[in-house]
């Protein structure tokens, strides 16, 4: 079981990660009525970008061309921790929800740098922008967490995902707002709409993908990998932390397949149904987030 | 032991006093200097790993007593750590500056008061090292520069610190008067409002010399002006000598702290480390910058004694350790990234004449020593993995989560607002850093003296690169540091040494896998993505050539976040057009964050005391009459007194 948990850690993370995405994609698009892209489509930019040609923005220093990679090491590392339908194999980075957030905080600031290396007016506004609304998100985050790890009493993802398991958590109104709390992140972490419109080709718009417009070839293969794998770091630990499982291995795994199908469909939902805010609007909804968390520690605190 | 430190106080007073007997003997006494503190520094953490304590013991009695026990050695080792590569730096920073001589002996005397303080064991040797610690780096600013504004800075955080510090006497003093100090069971006979006093006391004495808001006012006037070898010390280690000071107080002293005493200083850290970063944020000056990132990092250490003080009153002593290691690690880990990043300050501002953060750039390529060792810094004041910045903010964080676990209500929500505070401060952190990282070492140069920049001297880069080395170990290694560190707490706790930090309660850090996992996924990467390099290209600007006048600025960064918090930060523009006959000639931009905690508290308060003083300059006419006749009126004042019986 533990030996499968880990093969669906790494190698889910490694090989299902852009399916995500895609399927966001694919099905964005029907919900419009267009015929779209098939939900493949990232696995063939992947491709395509894996042979291109890298380009090398000037003047930049070592650290832009390093970017990427530390970008996708932090990412791949982040896989490592985020347990599979309740099991981790003992790896030695261990489990811990805010190693996970300082892994994707390296990545942040890594590309962040990458953005003022290049000097390019839209990447530094997509990077300002991005931390701008990550001060919010993260402190919506740790709260989020936080309740999740007050049944538990640890911030171990393992221990946090079997607390979360069965139905009586769910007569806990703290553990429905941390439910509506965390999915306010996934929507931010993610970069979906309302907050930002992946679909964008407009710079001036642009939030996540602003620090990636100067890269090419298989610098933004490994970015637009990290991107994918962000969407299944988040929507895994949604679907471990704060959606209904239960059961033993098999029925977990068959009700982390569901959550993360469900997760795709209400976010191809949201993306169309929901116009993008204005950006220095997202800040109060986050805000508002983690007021709801609050109400929720007290409830779970008297309660 | 005892040999080690005496050669070490010995080499160090003989380094303070060399200069100033002969001009020759300047590179010696720095010499003396550093070996000096290196051996104490030794001695220090020799005791903190477990030899006996060293010296007499605390006592309340006023003759002088020096002495080591566990938290003086940490305490000297973190000195020691920060003052031995900034002195050795001090050599190539001096050179070609008037003076010299006078700021050589001015660091080794601020030395000694630090060393001073830390193993005083009574009241007046910890009073005297305490005046000498705040005069010593006033000197020595005042010997380097004396404009008027250096002139007005130095006698604000002369003021401020003094007028604070007037808590540190009420409070020592205090504790001698009852007996405290060195008898923890005294002071629990006074009462609860003699201990509360003292404590209230403490927090404000030694709040205003560590930096904590709203008591920081001189903080970030006077790091900037000093040398940068002495605001390395200054940020790095003497406000944490203040800390020093307000932990065995509240830890020691005055124990066992009530529970409100942990909700104060955890207000004080979540205020600090929000209010800081945030101030930091919308700096142009990088001295400053670095200033008030330091009013950061002691709100998050404060975040740390608070929860430990939160934790020892609901009896959860595990935690209670635990915290308080947290707090003692970030002292240390602070202290080697702060002196960094002023060190590597230091150095540019040599090469360049000026930190003013939109005039710099590209200082990496050519600077690549320095500049890689404040890469490092920053990263590891941005709290990232795996640098120590993340380990202990990590403890911390760990530790406010579990105060938000409650048992009780208010506990609960107070943890959870200071976890929530917490996070918000490490993202601002890491945007602060990205933005100095770009704006000094990456991109483009940004104006001609970065072009032509050249590495610094040997020993002025050495000093940062063994600090970066620091941060580097400490990130991996924290492990072994948190068993010693929570033995020194009150009611200490045993936790088996090892490299990562794996606390019950929590996920652990495995910090050297972090490390290794790291370093070589990222080499994995860089080989399968190969080295193959196209063709130079611009970056995409819209097809426009990206000149200097277009780059972005520090204020352009931030602006997102001005906007947003613009109900707190309250930014001031404005913009002036100049026109003649119809046509723009120019256009002048001012914009600025003002300092609120200046204009809205000390602006109030200082305009109400000169107000006072020019209604109390009527009483002094000069007359001798009517001196003659305040006495009388005093006199019939107290006999008027003594006759009712109000006292006599």
């Amino acid at each position: 079981m533990t030996v499968l948990a880990g093969a669906i850690q790494i190698l889910g993370g490694l090989a299902l990660a852009p399916l995500l995405p895609g399927a966001i994609q694919a099905l964005k698009a029907r919900l419009q009525g267009r015929r779209g892209p098939s939900p493949l489509q990232p696995y063939r930019e992947l491709r395509r970008l894996w042979g291109k040609t890298l380009a090398d923005p000037q003047p930049t220093t070592v650290l832009y061309r390093l970017a990427p990679c530390i970008v996708a090491a932090a990412t791949i590392l982040a896989l490592f921790l985020v347990p599979i339908a309740g099991l981790s194999p003992a790896w030695p980075l261990g489990n811990d929800a805010i190693v996970l957030l300082g892994l994707l905080a390296l990545a942040r600031f890594a590309l962040a740098a990458a953005s003022w290396d290049t000097g390019s007016g839209f990447a530094l506004m997509g990077s300002s922008r991005d931390l701008t609304l990550s001060v919010f998100a993260e402190a919506l985050l740790v709260l989020a967490l936080t309740l999740a790890a007050l049944p538990a009493g640890s911030t171990d993802l393992v221990a946090m995902s079997a607390a979360a398991g069965g139905s009586a958590i769910w007569s806990e109104p703290a553990h429905w707002c941390a439910a509506v709390a965390f999915a306010l992140v996934v929507l931010v972490e993610t970069g979906r709409q309302p907050i930002d419109n992946p679909d964008t080709h407009l710079e001036l718009t642009m939030i996540h993908e602003g620090p990636l417009l100067e890269y090419a070839g298989r610098d933004l293969a490994l970015l637009e990998w990290s991107a994918a794998a962000r969407h299944w770091i988040f929507l895994v630990v949604a679907a471990e932390l704060y959606l209904p499982h239960w059961g033993g291995f098999g029925l977990r795994l068959a009700c982390l397949t569901a959550a993360l199908a469900a997760l795709c469909v209400a976010l191809a939902f949201t993306e169309t149904a929901q116009a993008k805010m204005r950006i220095l609007r997202a800040p109060a909804l986050l805000a508002g987030g983690c007021l709801l968390a609050l109400v929720g520690l007290v409830s779970g605190l008297v309660g | 032991m005892q040999l080690l430190v005496l050669l070490g106080l010995a080499l160090l007073v003989g380094g303070t006093l060399a200069p100033v007997s002969h001009r020759a003997l300047t590179t010696a006494a720095i010499v003396l200097q550093a070996v000096g503190i290196a051996l104490l520094g030794v001695g220090g953490a020799l005791v903190l790993f477990g030899a006996p304590a060293f010296g007499a013991a605390f006592r309340s009695g006023l003759d002088p007593a020096l002495g080591i026990d566990g938290l003086t050695g940490f305490f000297l080792a973190t000195l020691a750590v920060v003052a031995a590569p900034a002195t050795i730096y001090a050599r190539g920073y001096l050179v070609g500056v008037t003076h010299s001589r006078a700021l050589v002996a001015l660091g080794g005397l601020f030395l000694i008061a630090l060393v001073g303080l830390v193993m005083a064991r009574d009241p007046s040797t910890f009073l005297a090292c305490w005046e000498l610690m705040t005069l010593a780096p006033a000197a020595a600013i005042l010997v380097r520069r004396d404009d008027a504004g250096v002139r007005h800075a130095v006698f604000v955080y002369l003021a401020v610190t003094h007028l604070g510090g007037a808590g540190v006497w009420i409070c020592v003093l205090a504790l001698a008067h009852y007996g405290a100090i060195g008898d923890p069971g005294a002071l629990a006979a006074q009462g609860a409002g003699v201990q509360a006093l003292i404590i209230l006391a403490a927090i404000i004495g030694f709040g205003t010399k560590a930096g904590l808001m709203p008591l920081h006012s001189w903080l970030p006037r006077a790091h900037p002006v000093a040398p940068s070898h002495v605001s390395a010390l200054m940020s790095g280690v003497m406000i944490k000598v203040a800390l020093y000071g307000l932990i065995r107080v509240l830890f020691e002293w005055a124990a066992p702290a009530p529970l409100w005493t942990g909700l104060v200083v955890l207000g004080l850290g979540l205020l600090s480390s929000l209010g800081g970063v945030l101030y930091a944020l919308v700096q142009h000056d990088l001295k400053r910058l670095l200033a008030f990132h330091s009013i950061e990092n002691v709100g998050i250490i404060a975040l740390g004694l608070g929860a430990s003080i939160l934790f020892a009153s609901e009896g959860d002593e595990t935690w209670a350790a635990i915290a308080f290691a947290a707090a003692l690690l970030h002292i240390l880990n602070h202290a080697v990234f702060k002196a960094l990043l002023f060190l590597a300050a230091g150095a540019f501002e040599r090469v360049l004449g000026t930190l003013e953060l939109d005039r710099i750039g590209g200082l990496l390529r050519r600077m690549p020593w320095t500049g890689g060792a404040f890469l490092i810094g920053s990263m590891a004041i941005a709290g990232v993995p795996p640098l120590n910045g993340f380990a202990s903010e990590w403890l911390t964080l760990q530790a406010l989560i579990h105060v938000a676990f409650g048992p009780s209500l208010g506990l609960g929500l107070g943890g959870a607002l200071a976890t929530a505070g917490l996070a918000a401060t490490a993202v601002l952190a890491v945007f602060c850093f990205v933005k100095v990282v770009g704006l000094v070492l990456l991109g483009a140069p940004r104006r001609a003296e970065a072009e032509e920049a050249v590495e610094a001297v040997p020993s002025m880069r050495g000093a940062p690169v063994f600090l970066a080395g620091c941060c580097v170990v400490l990130g991996a290694v924290p492990g072994l540091l948190i068993p010693p560190l929570m033995e020194l707490a009150p009611h200490p706790r045993s936790l088996a040494a090892e490299p990562g930090l794996s606390i019950p309660g929590t996920g652990s850090l495995p910090s050297p896998w972090l490390l290794l996992g790291l370093l070589a996924m990222t080499g994995l990467l860089w080989r399968l993505r190969g080295s193959r390099r196209s063709a130079p290209v611009p970056a995409w600007a819209c097809g426009q050539p990206i000149e200097r006048s277009l780059a972005w600025s520090s204020a352009g960064f931030t602006k997102p976040l001005r906007l947003v918090l613009e109900a707190v930060l309250r930014p001031r523009r404005e913009i002036e057009a100049v026109r003649e006959r119809g046509q723009l000639q120019s256009i002048r931009y001012r914009g600025e964050v003002p300092h609120l905690f200046d204009t809205l508290l000390y602006g109030p308060v200082q305009r109400g005391a000169l107000a006072g003083a020019l209604v109390a300059r009527r009483l002094q006419s000069g007359s001798v009459r009517a001196y003659a006749a305040y006495l009388l009126a005093l006199l019939l004042g107290l006999l008027l007194l003594v006759r009712i019986g109000a006292i006599g």
